[in-house]
């Protein structure tokens, strides 16, 4: 091969590398960017630690009834399961509660239904905001009307009456207990509540909104219907740890 | 001979150092460009093995080539037909015979050999 050749064909294969490598490049480079900033990773941070602590707090407590089941399931294995039980009775809501928290009332507000309008109306949607908005702000337990809410409670709308699992929520004042883990979070819950736009929404309906002062001790009723668990199936080997 | 396989990784490593990108609406241009210019390269080295290599035709042809099939599929998306199929069709085929013709250039340059050998002992 002559020189001159030689020198063609490199120029040739270098230019041929280098559009491969460009589309190369092209290919494997088209992962979306992280276009986070330092906030967004601070505060993705913070989740992330705050369920780190969560989970490892889980682990603890089970951790701590693998020992207790150890330690008693030769003394008496009956009692351990009755606290276990009991346990999931509460957390279920099959339990009566107590503890610091707040109450919300929903009254009538007279003022605002002109002559000849509807009378209030409390709809489902917006409870089920005001539910959502309570959760978010650190509610524990909650009960509307008396009526415990639960993970399976349903409140819908029959035939023109608001239900929660089948009672009707039609005489005003409705009362909403809200139980928070601890005085401190009663406190922020109210705080949170007293800012919150949710009370504009009941406006619309004619129906007022009035949150207690946070409170020591509320007592929020057992969960008194029967559980439903339609879709849910033992599991066929035991679970472990 | 090593010398364009040389220039080869020099060129994989330069586009691979240079972490130059082109946009995803243009990366279709750049593989029928890569096709086209393999298809000359081929090409350039049957023609060197069958002793009818020309530079001017060589150098000439790999540009025309890449302009062509560029600009064929760019014609074929602006009308809407795909176009750059014509071009993967007539460079694969192309491909294919010249890497043929290469293969057996080689083999009887190969047999040759063995045979000259043979008749030397």
């Amino acid at each position: 091969m002559r020189k001159k050749t030689i020198i063609t064909f490199t120029v040739i294969t270098i230019l041929i590398g280098f559009m491969l490598a460009i589309r190369y490049n092209s290919v494997n480079e088209s992962k979306p960017r992280d276009t986070r900033d330092l906030w967004d990773l601070r505060e993705d941070y913070m989740e992330a630690k705050e369920m780190e602590t969560k989970l490892l707090q889980e682990i603890r407590k089970s951790d701590e009834k693998i020992a207790k089941y150890k330690e008693e399931m030769l003394n008496s294995p009956e009692k351990a399961l009755l606290e276990t039980l009991n346990e999931l009775k509460k957390e279920a809501g099959l339990k009566e509660m107590k503890g610091p928290g707040i109450t919300l009332t929903l009254y009538q507000d007279n003022s605002l239904i002109l002559p000849g309008q509807m009378e209030s109306y409390l709809s489902p949607e917006v409870l089920r905001k005001l539910l959502n908005e309570l959760n978010m702000y650190g509610a524990k337990e909650i009960s509307i009307a008396g009526q415990r809410v639960v993970n399976t409670t349903v409140i819908r709308e029959i035939q023109g009456v608001t239900k929660i699992d089948g009672f009707p929520l039609r005489v005003f004042p409705i009362e909403i207990k809200v139980i928070a883990g601890t005085m401190e979070e009663a406190k922020k819950l109210y705080n949170r509540m007293q800012v919150s736009s949710i009370t504009d929404s009941f406006i619309i309906d004619n129906i007022g909104v009035s949150i207690s002062e946070p409170m020591e001790e509320i007592v929020i009723p057992p969960y008194l219907n029967t559980f439903k668990a339609e879709i849910m199936k033992t599991l066929d080997n035991e679970g472990g740890v | 001979m090593w010398l364009p396989v040389l220039g080869l990784i020099i060129g994989v490593a330069l586009g691979l150092m240079t972490d130059l990108q082109i946009p995803q609406e243009y990366a279709s241009y750049l593989s029928i460009s890569i096709l086209a210019a393999f298809d000359s390269l081929i090409g350039g080295i049957r023609a060197h093995l069958q002793n009818t290599y020309d530079e001017k035709i060589f150098v000439s042809g790999f540009f025309s080539n890449i302009i062509l099939a560029a600009t064929l599929s760019f014609l074929g998306v602006q009308l809407g037909v795909d176009l750059y199929l014509a071009a993967v069709f007539a460079f694969g085929v192309r491909l294919f015979q010249n890497i043929a013709v290469i293969r057996r250039i080689l083999i009887n340059k190969w047999t040759d050999a063995r045979n000259q050998k043979n008749l030397t002992k």
